[in-house]
């Protein structure tokens, strides 16, 4: 009867191993004990769990993405903004000691066309003073300790990243109600036709010598130029927007920490192509164009200006009778 | 000099908390509420192939905190430990997404989402500020380094799971328990 209980325990005891030999060969089946290399391995792979902590993300111990968004961030997109703002602003100030600016043929006519309402314009500078301390402020988090820091002491640097983010934060609100109104109301004259193609292919009549001097292609209510910048500006403008909510507003939203990474970068290079637009956009219409600075302030414009660049715009009110003057 | 790392065994953690509590007590003076430095987070709990790890900054050679920060708030120690200087961070948050192992914390200040200042593990090593000063005390808790002692939360480690000290001394204490144990490719790699 030993015997009996001796055979059938041998036999349940090859059974048995015979079991985890085979689950042994496995590498992907758990074992009581896990090995290292295993254990790294689902650690690596994002893997979470139980911990006493309330903290932020804390049941993951390791949280993998791809590491060149830093280079990304150091290497290109902060000298990009930085090119994007004083590289801009050096080929204009180049371009107009060359070129010259755009004047008024026939001089001020001294009557002004009634172009902006004046809802227009404050939706205008309520998106436009904003965009530039956004701006300025974005340049200082983005670039400041690769160009500025430098140059400046413990202090003062201090004082001047913290004051940038706090402003930048405060910033983003006026700013994205202003980009939303803009881009709703105005899209209406910005849809792109025909003769914006001709617009470019003088490159706006705003070169000054060779065989585009003298040329004054066709514009609507808005030029070509006017319309890339408005779709630029409406386009990154919600990018930035969209990513700047996720990184003001983390707790808001909970995006993941990978996902904030990536709307750091998307919202780093919508501010690149907004800069650049931007400075292009100031110069157009404080030193280029003369007497169109005048459109954002009353919100008229001059009848020599409006035949001028936009032809078609004061044909078709001087036509339809919506053409109005200031008293 | 020596390069400052920390190593968990997870064949010795056994989940007792006991670095976390080491560390909120050592630390005490610069935690604000519901912080913790470290943490002890525990994978297939319950299950086949449980493992338990103790996670705190983990004093990167190449810090991806140091890179993101747009302050440039953080420093490297000649021992290789990553320190960061509280008066200069701007509560961004940047490096607590840049952060593979969540060591930044932030406490909660003022309204919607806006963060305080960051506050991790300093390996026991204090700040910026004059060492032993009330200064680092109140922010950034104890510096035995400066005293010429180790972590707290390695010192306690019942079961010495979790180790601190030059990489190459935890590193060859690591290799020959694993050595020990004679398991192939039991070692973290």
């Amino acid at each position: 009867m030993n015997k009996w209980f001796k055979h059938i325990g041998l036999a349940i005891a090859l059974l048995f191993s015979a079991v985890c030999l085979a689950n042994g060969g496995d590498e992907q089946a758990l074992q009581p004990q896990a090995s290292d290399a295993q254990i790294w391995a689902q650690l690596k792979d994002g893997a979470t769990g139980y911990t006493t902590s309330q903290s932020e993300f804390h049941a993951q111990p390791i949280n993998t993405y791809d590491l060149r968004v830093l280079e990304l961030r150091s290497d290109w997109l902060a000298p990009a903004l930085m090119a994007a703002l004083f590289g801009m602003i050096i080929i204009f100030v180049l371009f107009i000691k060359v070129n010259g600016i755009s004047k008024l043929h026939h001089g001020f006519s001294g009557k002004l066309v009634y172009r902006w309402s004046k809802f227009d314009v404050s939706i205008h500078w309520l998106g436009a003073i904003p965009c530039l301390m956004l701006i300025l402020t974005g340049l200082t988090l983005l670039a400041g300790r690769f160009f500025f820091q430098p140059w400046l002491g413990e202090g003062i640097w201090e004082a001047i990243v913290y004051g940038a983010k706090q402003i930048h934060d405060v910033m983003a609100i006026p700013f994205m109600i202003g980009w939303a109104l803009m881009t709703v109301l105005w899209a209406k004259n910005q849809l792109p036709k025909m003769y914006d193609v001709k617009w470019f292919l003088v490159v706006g009549g705003y070169i000054n010598f060779g065989p585009f001097k003298g040329k004054h292609p066709d514009a609507g209510f808005a030029n070509a130029g006017e319309k890339m910048w408005f779709w630029a500006f409406a386009l990154f403008g919600l990018i930035i927007s969209a990513s700047g909510m996720l990184l003001l507003f983390p707790n808001l939203f909970e995006p993941s920490r990978t996902l904030s990474l990536i709307a750091l970068v998307l919202h780093s290079v919508s501010a690149i192509v907004i800069c650049a637009f931007s400075i292009v956009h100031i110069f157009m219409a404080t030193v280029m164009s003369e007497g169109g600075m005048e459109c954002m302030v009353s919100g008229y414009c001059d009848e020599n200006w409006a035949t001028q660049h936009h032809n078609l715009w004061y044909d078709e009110i001087k036509a339809n009778g919506t053409l109005k003057y200031k008293e | 000099m020596a390069t400052m790392k920390f190593l968990c065994d997870t064949k010795r953690c056994i989940e007792c908390n006991g670095c976390v509590t080491a560390c909120k007590n050592e630390n005490d003076s610069a935690l604000e509420w519901g912080i913790q430095r470290r943490r002890v987070v525990t994978i297939n709990d319950g299950q086949p192939g449980e493992a338990s790890i103790s996670v705190a900054c983990m004093h990167c050679s190449d810090a991806p905190c140091m890179a993101v920060c747009p302050a440039n708030c953080f420093y490297r120690t000649e021992d290789g430990i990553v320190l960061h200087n509280k008066d200069a961070c701007i509560g961004c948050g940047y490096c607590l997404y840049a952060c593979p192992f969540g060591a930044p914390q932030f406490p909660k200040k003022g309204a919607f989402g806006s963060r305080g200042k960051m506050d991790k593990c300093t390996f026991c090593a204090g700040g910026p500020e004059e060492n032993h000063s009330e200064a680092e005390r109140q922010k950034y808790g104890s510096n035995r380094i400066a005293e010429g002692k180790l972590p707290m939360c390695a010192e306690l480690c019942a079961t010495k799971a979790l180790l601190a000290g030059d990489a190459e001394v935890v590193s060859s204490i690591f290799r020959e328990r694993v050595a020990y144990r004679g398991a192939k490719n039991a070692a973290w790699n």
